[in-house]
């Protein structure tokens, strides 16, 4: 313990010394970030924040100097203790700063200073040099502004005067300016202008060859343009056939791109690391945030932008461009945690933020309604950071976890959380999440994943990976090593056997994910001892869970709870969120006085200031202890008096001795809540395109958006006819309420668990044991073959009792997930709401039904669960002790060679389940599997698969091939339509055949170029993109060979030779 | 599917004939007692929320008034028949008659589901069956309370309308409100204490010293909870108490030989009767299975959670000990029970008698607001006593008169009350 602390001490007082220097950084950002300030004024300023930046401040002083101007801190002298910067502009020196000792001191680094005081100063300087350097532009740009106001026929062709001082000046631009001039000219049907063009395009070789022979192929030689004679004509084109008001504005428009012309460069080449993307949006902010950029250029460097934070997925980029402005990235970058090279993104999560935080800003500005919609603080680390983690701690074979059998490794993730929590992150990583908890300050944390596959559009990943909360208090150190350790936390996760069950399910395995984290400030108020929102919850924009008939699809669903969101996120038994559908408020869940009292937040999710913990308390408890104090309480709370109940007014309240419930009737019916909800909802999902799921919160006064992703969308789904003469004796079971539509296929096995037996299961053991014989038969029985049908919750987390112990990965194969609400004594079971799980069951097309049949009017046919033969025994022999429990019965086999039929009709909310002859081809089935290629989110798939497909029939032999690779966005998961297959062609340089080699790819390129014009109607010669590499290659990792084995997107090797996978 | 399902009135009305058979009662009588005397089928038009027009189904059943105001609830139900409103508005009849109230027996209802309908909505259908039924109802007719899926918050909006159209305040129109709108103090403990003091009188009856017994206790709902209170306070040992836990979805037994205090056991009670495990065993009770409440060797069982759960596999665990078992809950004894409580000298006071409280603080209700002056909680427990003990009385004797088991001489107590009635009017 003590040797730890050691260094951590040590640590924290260098960390001490760094937050000096960035808060005099800071400073000084800040204020030459103010456009509008003088050079003088920022100067001035510079001078004032250097001495608390140094180590000694008390006698630290700063002079600067500017073309023959000094400044000076207040009792500057010159001593020999000093450091001195040069303020370069184009590498000249126009300034400099110096900063003295009045007073010797013990040595350091560089005499008397520290190495980080010599690197701040030169840090200061460059700043300095930018701003200098933007001045100037402005000023520059502010002249042209005044020349043009001037021109008026007063003084004319003012525009030829700037171009005679750029052709001084700056001749390239020059140049560029000309040019543009030419191609504006020619736009306009300038026959002269035209001419010029083609002349100056392309100059013929002076040879004797014929138009006939022109090879097109050949490069074409360009005319310079230099040339004086070339430069008049436009001009006296230009002056000809244009305004001058027309060239002065052209003119400022492309001198101002062209300023803008380096930034354009760095966003979009994918070399640039991160931080450099950051430094060069901080140095061209201030041109940028009052600039004109044309619009082509700005929508261009958006996209870029989009691209290099968040994703390649054209869906999300061609939405977002609309909505965010590239000061948003500037503010962005102010709150990542950026590793030293870091070629990340931040993840699914904090682009649905980002991206929701925009539409509602844009719609903000001109609803009233949204004027208190915010998004709560947060800081991003991109998603390499997690591999920069594996590495620093030489944890690299982690990686391959995700291709183990699922039982290994579910044995094997407590160990990882256990290594990752114990393993370092570097010291860049640890100084740049000690700067972003400065900033929180002592509020309380919440550490979230943002992955890259989690939350992409056609996927969530709710729930599979963590999402911890921190109270955040106590000293530095404390609250430092508890942060860090959370996102180690976080990082084990994508380790987990679910996400990865889930993956391999959805075929992503092979994707190569990366976890970005958010930490995000949490909202909420302190109360007493506790931290937490007035109200949390959850918000879809399509209802998947109707209570009414009256309630439609699109009318939405919020899950609210008192306190913190979790308990609205997850599921839990005898606790349950007030659920509300925003298109009809008035249709509650719950009517009777005891359903109300019943089915009502029981406990709440604080945060324990004093505890320093995360912790879940009675509702009661912390209303009684906090009463009025808590933020909105009368919102939240109706009381419960004499059979009655009814709202607080006045002075009603008793928070002692009231029998007090959450039902959020106030807020339902006084105040916006409902129509904000309501309008958010429709606005996220126009600007997403897409059903939204947000999860948000109060702190009693503004309504804070913490996450938008898409709402899960199950495909097209129509209500099954029911037919009216089914034979009675064939109907296994129907359902009269809560039916939602879906189709199932034809079912071949039936898992049903005997309520009362269930119930009557003595211990807790073989209770346990129900759901790991579940999760056994799930792996045997064919896929989406077998439906589950037990008593109550099914996966419910807490009391076994309620329902069978499972995870998702326990289930994902069965078609149907059926829970039973059959009476046992008095106690009827309460079925899943929707949840996590839930939904999980929609993304993979599982469906969902509850049956009541103790209801009227609804059969269950439990003689035909008890009678059939239970064939458990043969396939588990180690259950056969629970085979009065389990009953596994073969439709086929009991029934004469029938399936069992379920159809459901949500509309008439029937649904019917009844042995049937399987159907014979007359009614063709849509595959599947085919059908989920074509969705515009599965290029990559098909494109993978097909990639897949060539490696295992190519005759690597007979070419000489000895390995290939897949890489880019086949592999990435982000082709578009347009996507070509890049793949690497591992040689062997002395037998390969390259010709035979590229015929025969060749063959295959095209035909996979029509197969995808015929998909998406894009054309393109070959779909195929081909890289030979040698064994040299790969040993000295030239060119793509590089891409083997690379630590950020490497080639994924394709097996060569028949495999299962085709 | 209609003649294989159970019919509550086809029952209701066998029962009658089986009493009216120990009475030898005329067919007149007969006729006219098996049917109700009057019956209102209407129609409500609201105008919905979304701007459309719905009707709804409305009932209003008037078993028999000839001892006073019709008396009984109003169901919203989905799945409401007439017949069901039928059975229920004539054991209302029976059940105001056996403890000697001057009420009749009424039902009504809406076939609506109330999950479908906004609160506005259902307000519209609360004051659309009072237009309806303006002539026919009221404090001197016809009295309203709350039942299936209605609450105090649909009577006050019944009696607003009431009161609306016939221009004046009229709180005795209907019952369940809350107090300070009408409602009687007392209405809580009721029914509990009602069970109680048909219990003390029955161990006058018996001999048997209150204050030398010991009781089991199942369910601790608002019922059992103020049984064991007045039980406890007239020196009465409560040993055991059963009760479901939300948390284990099972239920436990409580026990503690040296006996247990309302007030202690209430500290770690929630609001649904549920009793904090952990707390109970520090505070020295042992945790037993839920069902060992019944063979506890006790001299008296007061079952007063739910139905069925005193039945044929479970009675026989009976100790000898038992002397009386008092019925607070709803037919918590199986036909088959009651066979091996009479071989065992059980002494049983039937639930329609003991839990009686519950409609007699209605009638209570209804006299304060058609005087317009309210008593205090003391006042209204001791005439609810004074009424009970005067019930269990009257039983007590018939049953002893004619020797029939206690549950019978409920019903034919009731039966002739009312028979007397329709026959001192002149009806028949």
């Amino acid at each position: 313990m003590t040797e730890k602390s050691q260094p951590i001490e040590h640590l924290v007082k260098e960390l001490e010394e760094r937050a000096k220097e960035l808060n005099c950084l800071y400073k000084i950002e800040d204020t030459l970030n103010h456009s509008d300030i003088s050079l003088e004024e920022a100067f001035n300023v510079v001078i004032d924040a250097i001495p608390p930046g140094w180590q000694f401040p008390a006698i630290t002083k700063a002079k600067l100097e500017y073309k023959g101007q000094s400044f000076k801190s207040e009792g500057y002298i010159e001593t020999p203790w000093f450091l001195k910067s040069n303020i370069r502009i184009n590498d000249e020196p126009i300034g400099s700063i110096t900063v003295n000792y009045i007073e010797p001191t013990r040595d350091y680094d560089e005499g008397p200073f520290l190495k980080e005081e010599r690197k701040l100063l030169n840090t200061i300087a460059e700043r300095l040099s930018h701003f200098i350097l933007h001045k100037d532009t402005y000023s520059f740009i502010h002249d042209l502004d005044s020349i043009r106001g001037i021109s008026d026929g007063e003084i004319k062709h003012k525009w030829q005067v700037i171009l005679d001082m750029l052709r001084k000046t700056d001749k390239p631009l020059f140049n560029t300016i000309i040019r543009k001039l030419l191609h504006n000219l020619c736009w306009q049907e300038n026959k002269e202008a035209q001419e010029l063009l083609k002349e100056a395009g392309v100059e013929r070789e002076t040879s004797d060859l014929s138009e006939e022979t022109y090879d097109e192929n050949k490069p074409i030689k360009k005319k310079s343009l230099d040339n004086e004679e070339f430069v008049e004509s436009v001009l006296r084109l230009a002056d000809e056939n244009l305004s001058d008001d027309e060239i002065l504005a052209k003119l400022q428009k492309w001198i101002y791109d062209d300023k803008c012309s380096g930034l354009v460069k760095t966003v979009e080449t994918l070399e640039t690391p991160l931080n450099e993307i950051a430094e060069a949006l901080r140095k061209y902010y201030p041109l940028l945030s009052n600039g004109e950029l044309s619009p082509s250029i700005e929508k261009g460097l958006k996209v870029s932008l989009l691209r290099r934070f968040f994703t390649d997925q054209t869906e999300f980029i061609s939405i977002a461009k609309d909505f965010v402005e590239i000061k948003d990235f500037y503010e962005l970058t102010d709150k990542i945690i950026l590793p030293s090279k870091s070629y990340g993104k931040l993840g699914g999560k904090s682009a649905g933020m980002f991206l929701a935080s925009k539409i509602i800003a844009k719609k903000a500005r001109e609803s009233e309604l949204f004027k208190n919609i915010r998004i709560p603080k947060t800081w991003f680390i991109p998603s390499d950071g997690i591999l920069h983690f594996l590495h620093y701690n030489e944890l690299e074979e982690v990686i391959e976890q995700k291709y183990k059998e699922i039982e290994e490794i579910r044995r094997e993730y407590p160990h990882i959380v256990q290594i990752f929590k114990n393993s370092d992150f570097s010291p860049d990583f640890i100084n740049g999440v000690s700067v972003a908890l400065d900033d929180f300050g002592e509020k309380p944390l919440v550490v979230r994943s943002s992955s890259l596959l989690e939350d992409k559009f056609g996927a969530a990943f709710s729930g599979k990976y963590k999402s911890l909360f921190l109270a955040n208090q106590g000293s530095k150190i404390e609250r430092l090593t508890a942060l860090l350790d959370a996102i180690s936390e976080v990082y084990a996760s994508t380790f987990g056997p679910d996400p990865i069950e889930y993956r391999a399910e959805r075929n992503l395995l092979d994707f190569h994910e990366e976890m970005g984290i958010m930490i995000q400030e949490v909202v909420g108020t302190k109360v007493g001892k506790y931290y937490l929102p007035s109200f949390a919850g959850v918000a879809f924009s399509n209802n998947e869970f109707r209570w009414s008939p009256r309630i439609k699809r699109e009318d939405g669903l919020v899950r609210l709870v008192p306190g913190l969101g979790t308990r609205a996120v997850d599921r839990f038994i005898d606790d349950y969120p007030i659920l509300i559908a925003p298109g009809q408020p008035n249709l509650r869940v719950n009517v009777s006085l005891h359903d109300k009292m019943k089915y009502t937040p029981q406990n709440i999710d604080v945060i324990n200031l004093e505890s320093n913990e995360f912790e879940s308390q009675k509702v009661e408890r912390v209303i009684k202890e906090t009463g009025s104090d808590y933020p909105n309480i009368r919102s939240l709370i109706s009381i419960i008096k004499d059979n009655h109940i009814s709202q607080p007014f006045g002075f009603n309240t008793d928070y002692d001795n009231d029998h007090i419930i959450v039902t959020f009737e106030g807020l339902f019916q006084n105040g916006p809540f409902i129509t904000q909800i309501k309008e958010l909802l429709n606005t996220l999902q126009r600007g997403t395109q897409n059903p939204v799921d947000i999860e948000f919160a109060s702190d009693g006064k503004d309504f804070y958006i913490l996450q938008c992703r898409s709402q899960t969308k199950s495909k097209e789904i129509q209500p099954d006819p029911i037919p009216r003469d089914i034979p009675a004796k064939k109907i296994i079971f129907t359902a009269n309420k809560y039916v939602s539509n879906g189709k199932v296929p034809e079912i071949s096995h039936i898992v049903y668990v005997d309520t009362k037996s269930y119930y009557n299961l003595s211990s807790r053991e073989e209770l346990l044991e129900v759901g790991r014989a579940v999760s056994k038969l799930n792996k045997i029985l064919p896929k989406r073959k077998f439906i589950l049908i037990g008593p109550g919750r099914w996966g419910s987390r807490g009391d076994i009792k309620l329902g069978v112990n499972v995870t998702y990965s326990d289930i994902n194969n069965t078609a149907m997930l059926i829970e039973v609400a059959k009476q046992i004594g008095n106690y009827t079971p309460d079925l899943s709401f929707g949840t996590h799980f839930f939904q999980d069951l929609v993304e993979a097309s599982i469906r969902y039904l509850p049956l009541y049949p103790d209801d009227d009017g609804t059969v269950f046919n439990e003689v035909f669960f008890r009678k059939s033969d239970n064939i458990l025994e043969h396939l588990l022999p180690e259950y056969k002790h629970l085979e009065e429990t389990i009953k596994v019965i073969d439709v086929t086999n009991v029934t004469d060679g029938c399936i069992l039929k379920v159809l459901i009709n949500a509309e008439l909310e029937e649904a019917v389940a009844f042995i049937n002859e399987p159907t014979t081809s007359s009614i063709k089935e849509i595959d599947a599997g085919e059908y989920v290629e074509w969705q515009p989110s599965n290029y990559w798939q098909w494109r993978y698969r097909m990639a897949e497909k060539i490696a295992s029939i190519i005759p690597a032999e007979k070419f000489g091939v000895k390995g290939l690779y897949v890489f880019g966005s086949s592999k990435n998961a982000n082709a578009g339509p347009g996507s070509d297959i890049d793949l690497l062609i591992h040689i062997d340089d002395k037998t390969a055949d390259i010709e035979k080699l590229d015929l025969w790819f060749d063959g295959w390129s095209k035909c996979l170029a029509e197969l995808n014009y015929l998909k998406t109607g894009y054309e393109s010669d070959g779909l195929l993109d081909l890289h030979y590499i040698t064994d040299e290659d790969i040993k000295k990792r030239t060119s793509f060979a590089s891409k083997i084995g690379a630590i950020t997107d490497p080639a994924k090797q394709l097996r060569i030779g028949k495999s299962e996978a085709t | 599917m209609s003649d294989k399902n159970f019919n509550a009135y086809q029952m209701a009305q066998t029962q009658f004939d089986k009493v009216a058979d120990i009475l030898s009662l005329d067919d007149a009588t007969r006729q006219l007692l098996r049917e109700p005397l009057r019956e209102y089928h209407f129609s409500i038009p609201i105008k919905m929320d979304d701007g459309t027009t719905k009707v709804f189904k409305g009932f209003r059943v008037q078993h028999n008034d000839a001892v006073g105001p019709s008396k009984g609830g109003i169901r919203f139900h989905p799945m409401e028949t007439i017949d069901t409103v039928r059975a229920l508005a004539m054991w209302m009849t029976w059940k105001c008659a056996v403890v000697g109230i001057p009420l009749g027996g009424g039902k009504g209802g809406v076939i609506c589901d109330p999950h479908n309908l906004s609160m506005r909505e259902q307000e519209s259908i609360c004051r659309g069956w009072v237009r309806q039924l303006a002539k026919n109802v009221g404090p001197i007719n016809d009295v309203p309370a709350p039942d299936v899926m209605t609450n105090a918050q649909h009577m006050l909006w019944m009696l607003d309308e009431f009161e609306v159209i016939h221009g004046g305040k009229y709180p005795g129109f209907i019952t369940g409100k809350p107090v300070g709108m009408g409602g009687s103090l007392g209405r809580t403990e009721a029914t509990g204490y009602g069970v109680i003091y048909t219990l003390r009188e029955a161990l006058i009856k018996l001999g048997i010293d209150i204050k030398k017994t010991t009781a089991s206790f199942q369910g601790f709902g608002n019922v059992s909870q103020y049984a064991l209170q007045l039980y406890t306070q007239l020196g009465g040992k409560a040993i055991c108490v059963s009760c479901w836990d939300q948390k284990d979805q099972t239920s436990y037994t409580y026990k503690r030989d040296s006996g247990i205090t309302f007030e202690e056991l209430m500290k770690i009670t929630d609001k649904f009767g549920g009793i904090d495990k952990e707390a109970a065993k520090k505070i020295g009770f042992e945790i037993l299975p839920g069902d060992v409440w019944i063979e506890q060797k006790v001299d008296i069982l007061i079952p007063a959670a739910i139905e069925n759960q005193v039945r044929g596999d479970n009675a026989v665990k009976i100790a000898d000990t038992v002397k009386v078992l008092a019925e607070g809950a709803n037919g918590p004894t199986t036909p088959e029970a009651d066979k091996i409580l009479a071989e065992k000298g059980v002494f049983v006071i039937p639930d329609f008698l003991a839990n009686a409280g519950g409609v007699t603080c209605s009638y209570f209700e209804q006299v304060q607001s058609n005087i317009n002056y309210f008593w205090t909680k003391d006042e209204v427990l001791t005439k609810l006593d004074n009424i009970m003990s005067s019930a269990f009385d009257s039983v007590y004797e018939t049953s002893i008169k004619n020797k029939l088991y206690m549950r019978d001489a409920a019903y034919v107590i009731s039966i002739s009350r009312v028979a007397h009635a329709c026959k001192d009017r002149g009806w028949l």
